[in-house]
């Protein structure tokens, strides 16, 4: 049996909550993986060696660091889950730094609970696994824990959300509605969900990496009326300040 | 002096703990500190165009994504001055019906179930008690279903609009949802006998606070008849030791959730909900913060029976898909959603382009927040000195947990 934790950092409670949504798909990873520590599902704990951490959220508090500097010390595999581990996700984008917004938002720039600006913990600590979306495709987590436990080399995502678009074969909200979609510049795996409510893609899985072109998406949106700084704030939610044009 | 230090709290959402001062083995103070780090909403929604706000809303909690994204629709429609006709009223309710029933029993067979029987988690319970987590996860996966078809996705769905829909549900899609309605209502059923044999608990709140209507409203109401908007009665305060704020109403500590539904609403539950509210009202009464417990499983019965008269109503009728347009114009708005653990509030002001120029939300973890903290007082009170310390952790999380507390939500709480 391999033994896995799972570790909340800030963030929603959605990429750990989601692993409970895996139903009986959960039952058949029990098969292979003993949960050693899961705080939102039980209350049993047992700090120790792990074969794999799940590490959510962001790194917001010094007790998010100490959390995951643990989660690192002490396993074989990390995987950061979801876009706040991975790029930053709504909460990483918000402006500004630490003791500016706690006096906005608190009326004080006093910070004894040790906030800090959220980071994803890619920023913090080498992850071996990263995977993406707000909230992940649950099925790509089964996929992932099942390829380590068997030894396999999980297969990576490399595609936009246009084709998984395509495959569905949704009618292009992007060109025929004038929508902003940022389906062509999005890391895919989600089956286009957006799209599927007739909407456009709100970019949660973050860029994708490498082949993306933000500038020639930046460019269409600007002739689309859209105004540079609504789709700088657009391109920003999800991924901080990753996408350049 | 002794510190007591319970936490972090396990088998809730989001990170927090307490921390128990006693001097002269007599009880002094109780802080629920919030660990869980700031996530500054407000600040994320300002200046951003109204149709893309209710979308990041939803980002504040995953288990109640759909209310954040609706009461946010609420509040951008009311500044609008926009009115959407029944059947989005209809569909709406419908999806914040299928978030009752997946929070609800997330909640009750997977969080506090375990107490119950004796385990630290569900997963342990599966050999003795298989039957039950699966009735559980099948109660949860038939709301996220809803939620799905609804709200566009399990999770952080963005098909809740202002004025409407991206996509609207099919009638097959409907017809789903009616088929197991009867299956599912004996299970809720049998849920309400098991909750219904819990001990009493925590402390007793002295209003309870709920939206006029059962599941969202135009105002609030509270036990002592007044009718109200939230700034005319409610106060906040900032807290030194936690990211959450507090809330007192008129200057006393009340609580939102499904107890102050019930207490405050049981008149519009539905048939069989209602006859075992009667049943069980004598109990319920008694106000004790665990009660939330045994409220949550009759309003699963409440919730399945719901969904059943709003499907079988637009089956009927055939679903129009029209949404209403909107011209963004100058304007202030509240949007009063009962999220599954109570009330949720959703204030923004826009200006005439559409941007977002002041928000504010009020979570329901932040409005019980002082009663969490006399809840734990008082059990401290009562079992310190003759509970060992396990014990009293032990009871203390159960009392937590009783609230269904959102920890993430609560951390961002604030008047701009």
């Amino acid at each position: 049996m391999l033994k896995l934790g799972v570790f909340e950092l800030t963030d929603c409670g959605g990429c750990a909550l989601n692993v409970l949504f895996l139903y009986d798909k959960l039952f058949d990873l029990l098969e292979f993986y003993e949960i050693k520590e899961f705080h939102m599902a039980s209350s049993f704990k047992e700090h120790g060696h792990l074969d794999v951490a799940i590490v959510t959220g962001t790194v917001s508090s010094q007790r998010d660091l100490e959390v995951l500097k643990h989660a690192r010390n002490y396993s074989n595999y990390l995987i950061a889950l979801g876009t706040c581990a991975t790029h930053g996700s709504v909460q990483g984008a918000v402006e500004g730094k630490i003791r500016a917004k706690l006096e906005k938002v608190y009326g004080t720039r006093a910070n004894p609970m040790k906030a800090l600006d959220a980071k994803p913990i890619v920023e913090h600590v080498a992850v071996d696994f990263a995977l993406p979306g707000c909230p992940y495709d649950k099925m790509e987590l089964y996929q992932l824990l099942i390829d380590i436990a068997k030894g396999i080399e999980p297969v990576k995502k490399d595609y936009p959300v246009c084709i998984e678009c395509k495959l569905n074969e949704y009618e292009c909200v992007l060109v025929k509605k004038g929508l902003p979609c940022l389906g062509p510049i999005t890391l895919g795996g989600c089956n286009a969900v957006c799209i599927r409510s007739k909407l456009g893609c709100i970019g949660c899985r973050g860029p994708l990496p490498k082949e993306a072109n933000p500038t020639s998406e930046f460019e269409i949106l600007k002739e689309l009326g859209y105004d540079e700084e609504y789709i700088r704030k657009k391109f920003k939610t999800f991924a901080r300040g990753e996408l350049r044009w | 002096m002794v510190i007591l230090e319970v936490g972090e709290f396990t088998r809730v959402e989001g990170n927090g703990k307490a921390e128990i001062v006693i001097e002269n083995r007599e009880v002094k103070e109780v802080r629920v500190k919030i660990v869980e780090g700031p996530r500054f909403f407000e600040l994320l929604t300002l200046g951003r165009y109204y149709w893309d706000v209710p979308d990041l809303e939803a980002r504040i909690c995953a288990i109640c994504y759909l209310a954040h994204s609706f009461a946010s629709v609420l509040g951008i429609e009311k500044a609008f001055g926009v009115k959407v006709p029944e059947e989005i009223q209809l569909l709406r309710e419908l999806g914040l019906i299928g978030e009752f029933l997946e929070s609800h029993a997330l909640h009750l067979y997977l969080l506090v179930a375990p107490d119950l029987f004796g385990y630290p988690d569900a997963i342990r319970m599966v050999s003795k008690h298989g039957e039950l987590v699966k009735e559980g996860l099948t109660i949860k996966s038939f709301g996220n279903y809803i939620r799905e078809i609804i709200g566009g996705r399990e999770i952080h769905g963005i098909n809740i609009k202002p004025g409407g829909f991206g996509r609207y549900p099919t009638a097959d899609e409907l017809e789903k949802i009616e088929k197991s309605c009867d299956e599912l209502l004996r299970m809720a059923k049998r849920a309400v006998n098991i909750f219904a044999t819990q001990d009493v608990f925590g402390a007793v709140p002295v209003y309870h606070i709920a939206t006029d209507e059962y599941l969202y409203g135009e105002k609030l109401i509270a036990s002592d008849g007044e009718r109200f908007d939230y700034l005319e009665h409610i106060e906040e305060k900032t807290l030194p030791y936690s990211f959450a704020k507090q809330s007192k109403y008129k200057g006393e500590i009340f609580m939102v959730g499904a107890l102050s539904r019930l207490m405050l609403k049981a008149d519009k539950l539905t048939p069989m909900a209602k006859e075992l509210f009667e049943q069980h009202k004598e109990k319920l009464s008694q106000g004790y913060v665990s009660l939330n417990n045994l409220a949550q499983a009759i309003e699963l019965v409440y919730a399945i029976e719901r969904a059943k008269e709003i499907v079988s109503t637009l089956l009927d009728r055939g679903i129009k898909g029209e949404n209403v347009p909107i011209e963004p114009k100058e304007g202030e708005g509240i949007g009063y959603v009962e999220a599954p653990r109570g009330v949720l509030i959703h204030h923004y002001k826009i200006d005439g382009n559409g941007n977002i120029t002041y928000s504010n939300i009020i979570t329901p973890t932040a409005l019980n927040h002082a009663l969490m903290e006399l809840s734990l007082y008082e059990e401290t009170k009562k079992n310190y000195g003759t509970l060992d310390e396990n014990s009293l952790t032990h009871r203390l999380e159960e009392t937590v947990r009783a609230f269904d507390p959102c920890i993430s939500c609560s951390v961002h709480l604030v008047r701009l």
